[in-house]
């Protein structure tokens, strides 16, 4: 299941017009979606929010993997619809709240699919967020695919001895993962610590502000999109507020 | 009846990239087989086949005589016990004595057969001093020959080592040379990836050599050893001494540099400076 998770969220260079927006104008779109369905509060809306999030997903060729990220997600919305009906809520209310949850992972998961770690420290970096967090954050991304194959060797170095780990009850299955954790945050820690000193060996820290090969550039393209989004978000808030 | 059969094997990895390509590979009991080939041959993606890890897109792989399909990878690794190439990617226990006693409980051996065999890979191996010790403390070569401990401590009828030498200073290749020629003369299955060629070279394995995806040549290691051509188009280095061997027109391989001059003096005698 993280695989296939990872699989959703991983960024695919393709050459979509959503691919070559600016990181700036996909993340306010992705922030746009995550808004209209935060304030969405019946389930035409909802619905329409929904729809509107597969439009950007379509241009960028991600729907299915998007949808798989959805599917999986499914589960949690469940969970969010029998909370709040415990706690007293209407069916409807409920079916609203997981819809939301699922718009929230969408719009959140278009960001990642459609924008490069590369691209995400760049943003990063223009919001003035402090240096060593923002590549701290970035080389965390870059490491995932990394990590999820130490783990495909540790799972299978383990199953090799006899590790069951789709066996037992929920105790017994917890406990199995033991031999996998462990090996694999001892393995990262050590693989941190031989990244830090490899990069102090390449002068990070040396000077307060480096120099970057590549900076952020809003085109035409980009100015459009931009307009597109904040007028299309004000005129569904608008929508939502007054009409729906 | 082969202990392990290849037929008409291919894989394809989830990148879409055709590890392997109609391998056919027959394993007999009591073999010593290296398998050889360069970076990205199939050599590991063959031997994860063997214990189950990996299933066949198409054709079929038999374990004594059984599809590995009706196995699960525990059962098939008790038959199949595989040493991986990365030690650390195993080790997890607080010492040495529960490192081994893992995959053995897993098998369902009963506590005091759990204790007979640790004491007994630890005294094999070398490892009683360490038994206390934490794994992930040890020394590489320590490592290694845990990890070689552990997966012959549950017996398993063939022992694959995957890239057993990498990582390894000389001393660390000299004792793992020593085992698995103890190996051999117990008359053990062992099956040996490698693209280390010098290592194998004393061992004068059967040697199958793989090249994207295909087994390309199979047979003695003298013949496959002194192919400079084939070696050379499956990205694989002629160890020295095979190639000392075949300039110098000797009937036979040269183990190590002392015997090569031995043959040498033989021949042309004593060469005073």
């Amino acid at each position: 299941m993280a695989k296939v998770i990872y699989e959703g969220l991983k960024f695919r260079y393709k050459t979509t017009l959503i691919h070559r927006l600016d990181p700036r104008v996909k993340m306010v779109l992705s922030i746009a979606l995550f808004a209209l369905a935060l304030l969405g509060s019946n389930f035409y809306q909802e619905a329409i929010t929904f729809v509107v999030t597969t439009v950007p997903a379509v241009i960028a060729k991600s729907l299915r993997r998007l949808m798989r990220v959805v599917a999986l997600s499914v589960t949690f919305g469940v969970f969010v619809v029998v909370i709040n009906l415990v706690a007293g809520g209407t069916i409807v209310e409920s079916i609203v709240l997981a819809v939301r949850f699922l718009e929230i992972v969408a719009s959140t998961s278009l960001f990642f699919v459609t924008t490069s770690p590369d691209e995400l420290e760049y943003v990063l970096r223009w919001l003035r967020m402090p240096r060593d967090f923002v590549f701290a954050f970035a080389t965390s991304i870059r490491f995932v695919p990394v990590l999820l194959m130490d783990l495909t060797q540790i799972i299978d170095a383990q199953r090799s001895r006899g590790l069951e780990l789709d066996k037992g009850g929920p105790i017994k299955r917890i406990r199995n993962l033991i031999p996998v954790l462990i090996p694999l945050i001892v393995n990262s820690l050590v693989r941190s610590g031989e990244l830090a000193e490899a990069m102090e060996s390449r002068g990070y820290g040396a000077v307060k502000k480096p120099t970057s090969m590549n900076t952020l550039r809003m085109t035409v393209r980009d100015w459009v999109a931009l307009a597109i989004v904040l007028l299309g978000t004000t005129a569904l808030i608008w929508l939502y507020l007054y009409v729906l | 009846m082969a202990l392990i059969e290849f037929e008409d094997v291919s894989y394809k990895m989830p990148n879409d990239v055709m590890a392997l390509k109609h391998v056919n590979l027959k394993v007999s009991r009591g073999e010593l087989v290296a398998i050889v080939g360069g970076n990205g041959a199939g050599k590991t993606t063959l031997l994860k086949h063997m214990n189950g890890l990996l299933k066949p897109a198409s054709g079929t792989v038999r374990v004594d005589g059984r599809l590995i399909t009706e196995f699960s990878v525990a059962q098939l690794s008790k038959l199949v016990g595989l040493v991986f190439q990365n030690s650390d990617h195993q080790l997890f226990a607080e010492s040495v004595k529960e490192e081994i006693a893992f995959g053995l409980r897993n098998f369902g051996y009963q506590p005091s057969e759990v204790e007979s065999r640790v004491q007994y890979a630890m005294r094999r191996f070398g490892l009683e001093s360490l038994s206390e010790r934490a794994p992930l403390t040890l020394s590489g070569g320590e490592k290694k020959r845990l990890c070689i401990a552990l997966v012959t401590a549950w017996d398993p009828v063939v022992l694959a080592l995957d890239e057993p030498t990498v990582g390894q200073d000389h001393l660390n290749k000299m004792r793992l040379l020593a085992l698995v020629k103890k190996f051999i003369e117990e008359r053990r299955t062992v099956i040996i990836v490698s693209h280390d060629l010098e290592f194998l070279w004393p061992l004068q394995p059967r040697t199958v050599v793989m090249a994207g995806g295909r087994v390309v040549a199979d047979g003695p290691a003298a013949s496959i050893f002194n192919n400079f051509a084939l070696l050379e188009s499956s990205g694989l280095r002629q160890p020295q001494l095979a190639r000392l061997a075949l300039a110098l027109q000797s009937s036979t391989p040269f183990d190590n540099v002392d015997e090569a001059v031995s043959w040498l003096k033989q021949r042309y005698g004593s060469y005073h400076v």
